[in-house]
């Protein structure tokens, strides 16, 4: 009976159980990167110490903060409401729920970059519809703000369609004749809408909400691909001003590029607490809403 | 429900965490340092060298030694690392990146001295200050270099002309011999063309930084982060963007763009980057002219072959390099994947020598050959990449409106703090 379920807990052992271990141990070292472990110095809390009082950190978590709000809330939102109308058409329903999730599975690396040639600054097609219409070019990709924007515009087209096939699934689980009923009482479909669909789908929002918040704390790809460091002539990573330093990318260039590997550590634990507060937070919320 | 949600919670969290986790590694050392094996692993990234003189060379020793060749794709240095910290599959032979280089000298321990194989032999044959970038304090030879990257600058003729400025290589050159020159020639082109001659700040912050013989940690080891090379890499930095005369394009796609469209017409930076542009803006032709730095010539950029400590037969590999190193050899390089040769005879022959069509038929060998030999020595502590970080966002800042005092401040607390953290007293 053991040996069936023992590839699970083999795997979890050796891909997460010992790495997340081995990154709590790392955290209060100074890890040498040839030496290995035996040539690593105990530091006590000193990695943490640092994190606490770094700018970087703390620039990099703002970025995150502000990549979530605007990659999350408007993304659900918006899934909802594809959501509803998906549900409501009767022909091509299967053509647009296809359509819809298509982005989802879709290579996030080339996307990016496609999406880098949409925003470029200053031959870009978004700027030259902007300029069409009479408005000013934005730096999409050297101001802070707009560097957030784009980012967060990427993560709301990867994952608007999976949230709305979510919300979907949920939808038909709710009985025809609650609307039926709604109907009757001379309820038209936006006040179907707020008064049954919504406070109905309340456990899938739930769950696509501390989803969501899960994946965009950890915006990686994105400003890796478009704001990526290049070592050989630029140390820096997050683009101009740092506009697009997401906690996970810090991460990433403190171990990876400059092999500080103890110090990145520090920064995944601190990613992991803020991960969780937030979850909880998240997750506070909707059940208070739940109880009333 | 409750119970499940918060075990689920938990369990997403830890995969969250895993998801960004660690590197696992255990170290042992890698095994032998001498011996005659049939057999040599060679680790090098695409691009690094031209891979029918690695093949070539490879199947002229094939009867005492068999090389097999590995590409290997992604963050070549992260994959070395990894497999030196393991001490499993090291190859006997591996290309290192010049920017990487600081940092395997102070793991020198898991390199051969080549001084003991015979590079000392052939030292000469190498720019020197390259050369010297390899060598670790105590004198250890890490690496022989592939290449380098001497500075010149880039610019469109035709720009020059409408601009009324020399189109000449040689007469441009005294035009930008200091950096004075350089900015005055710029403000005149833009005047003139509406165009820029810098991509964004940080350009010239690189290349200005590049000449200076100690930048953020002195040789000693001391913090300079606040010290004059830096502050002056820094002064003319930010003078390109009061200028006028830095498009604080930050972007490739962007950048591409602009160049095809003519919106900036130079660059100061290092012989590769004429690649960049060529395949950026193919349509411009012709139409570049290459001439000295500013301020002299640095070097940014190039790579080195070494061997590791588990290298199965170190003379065989040490002959292996050299051979692919040869004048004769570098030039091909050069021909077949625009490496620009360490090995200064190269410069002499005629793969080098020849007009390029992208420059009008220009010999660029002509700038960046005495470039080469003329670079400084410099002292790239292993924490520079690090420490630099903070000045590259503050540039990137000033950029966007902010005052350069005040991002000469942070820049400098924010790399004080990357010191400390690195143990940079």
């Amino acid at each position: 009976m053991y040996l069936a379920i023992a590839p699970f807990f083999v795997l979890f052992g050796v891909f997460v159980l010992i790495p997340v271990c081995f990154s709590v141990w790392l955290s209060f070292q100074k890890y040498s990167v040839l030496g290995g472990i035996g040539a690593s110095e105990f530091v006590g809390l000193r990695q943490f110490e640092f994190l606490v009082q770094d700018a970087t950190f703390r620039r990099a978590l703002f970025n995150t903060l502000v990549i979530w709000v605007l990659g999350t809330f408007p993304m659900l939102a918006m899934a909802l409401v594809l959501a509803a109308l998906i549900n409501n058409v009767t022909r091509l329903k299967a053509f647009y729920r296809l359509a819809f999730f298509l982005p989802n599975v879709t290579s996030i690396v080339a996307v990016t970059l496609f999406f880098g040639a949409l925003f470029s600054e200053q031959f870009g097609l978004v700027n030259q519809l902007l300029e069409a219409v009479g408005l000013t070019g934005v730096p999409w990709l050297s101001d802070p703000w707009a560097m957030k924007v784009v980012v967060a515009v990427l993560i709301t087209w990867q994952w608007c369609g999976y949230n709305a096939i979510l919300y979907l699934a949920g939808m038909q689980a709710i009985p025809g004749d609650v609307y039926e009923a709604a109907q009757l009482d001379g309820a038209g479909p936006v006040r179907a809408f707020f008064s049954i669909t919504v406070p109905l789908l309340r456990p899938v929002i739930l769950f696509t909400t501390v989803i969501s918040t899960i994946t965009t704390l950890q915006t990686f790809t994105e400003p890796q691909v478009l704001f990526g460091s290049n070592t050989a002539v630029n140390p820096n990573s997050g683009g101009p001003g740092q506009g697009a330093l997401t906690m996970v990318l810090y991460f990433y260039q403190q171990a990876f590029n400059n092999n500080d590997y103890g110090y990145g550590a520090a920064i995944a634990l601190g990613v992991f607490a803020v991960v969780l507060v937030f979850v909880v937070i998240n997750f506070r919320l909707a059940r208070a809403g739940e109880d009333s | 429900m409750n119970v499940s949600r918060r075990s689920f919670l938990l369990t997403s969290g830890l995969l969250g965490l895993a998801g960004t986790g660690a590197l696992s590694a255990c170290g042992s050392g890698g095994s032998g340092g001498s011996g005659d094996g049939k057999e040599l692993a060679f680790w090098i990234w695409a691009g690094a060298i031209s891979e029918k003189v690695v093949d070539d060379v490879a199947a002229s020793v094939a009867s005492s030694v068999k090389i097999t060749k590995s590409i290997i794709g992604g963050d070549f240095k992260q994959r070395l690392t990894t497999t030196l910290s393991s001490g499993q599959s090291v190859p006997d032979i591996t290309g290192i990146k010049g920017e990487d280089m600081p940092s395997f000298l102070t793991q020198a321990g898991a390199f051969l001295d080549l001084n003991e194989l015979g590079a000392k032999d052939i030292a000469s044959s190498f720019a020197a200050a390259k050369y010297a970038a390899a060598t670790t304090a105590d004198g250890k030879q890490i690496g022989l270099p592939i290449d380098l990257g001497p500075t010149a600058t880039y610019y469109r003729e035709d720009a020059w002309a409408k601009a009324g400025l020399p189109t000449d290589p040689t007469a441009a050159g005294q035009l930008v011999a200091t950096w004075d020159g350089w900015f005055q020639a710029a403000k005149t082109v833009k005047a003139a063309t509406g165009a820029t001659s810098v991509r964004n700040t940080t350009d010239v912050f690189a290349a200005a930084l590049a000449q200076q013989p100690e930048t953020f940690v002195t040789k000693a080891g001391a913090w300079a982060g606040d010290g004059t090379a830096v502050k002056k890499a820094w002064d003319l930095a930010v003078q390109s963007h009061t200028d006028g005369v830095s498009a604080g394009i930050y972007d490739s796609t962007g950048y591409n763009q602009a160049l095809a469209a003519s919106s900036i017409v130079g660059h100061v930076g290092p012989a590769w980057f004429g690649l960049d542009i060529a395949s950026g803006a193919p349509d411009t032709s012709g139409k570049w002219r290459v001439t000295g730095t500013p301020g002299g010539p640095a070097n940014i950029g190039g790579s080195f072959l070494a061997l590791t400590t588990a290298c199965r037969n170190p003379q065989a590999a040490f002959d292996y390099i050299k051979t692919l190193l040869t004048p004769e050899n570098a030039a091909k390089s050069f021909t077949d994947a625009s490496v620009f040769p360490a090995t200064t005879a190269a410069y002499a022959l005629p793969a080098l020598t020849a007009g390029q069509d992208f420059y009008g038929g220009q010999a660029t060998i002509e700038v960046f050959g005495p470039a080469a030999q003329a670079l400084p020595t410099v002292y790239d502590d292993p924490n520079n990449a690090a420490i630099a970080a903070p000045y590259y966002t503050e540039l990137s800042n000033v950029e966007g409106g902010k005052d350069p005092a005040a991002a000469w401040t942070d820049a400098v607390a924010a790399a004080k703090q990357v010191a400390d953290r690195a143990g940079v007293k």
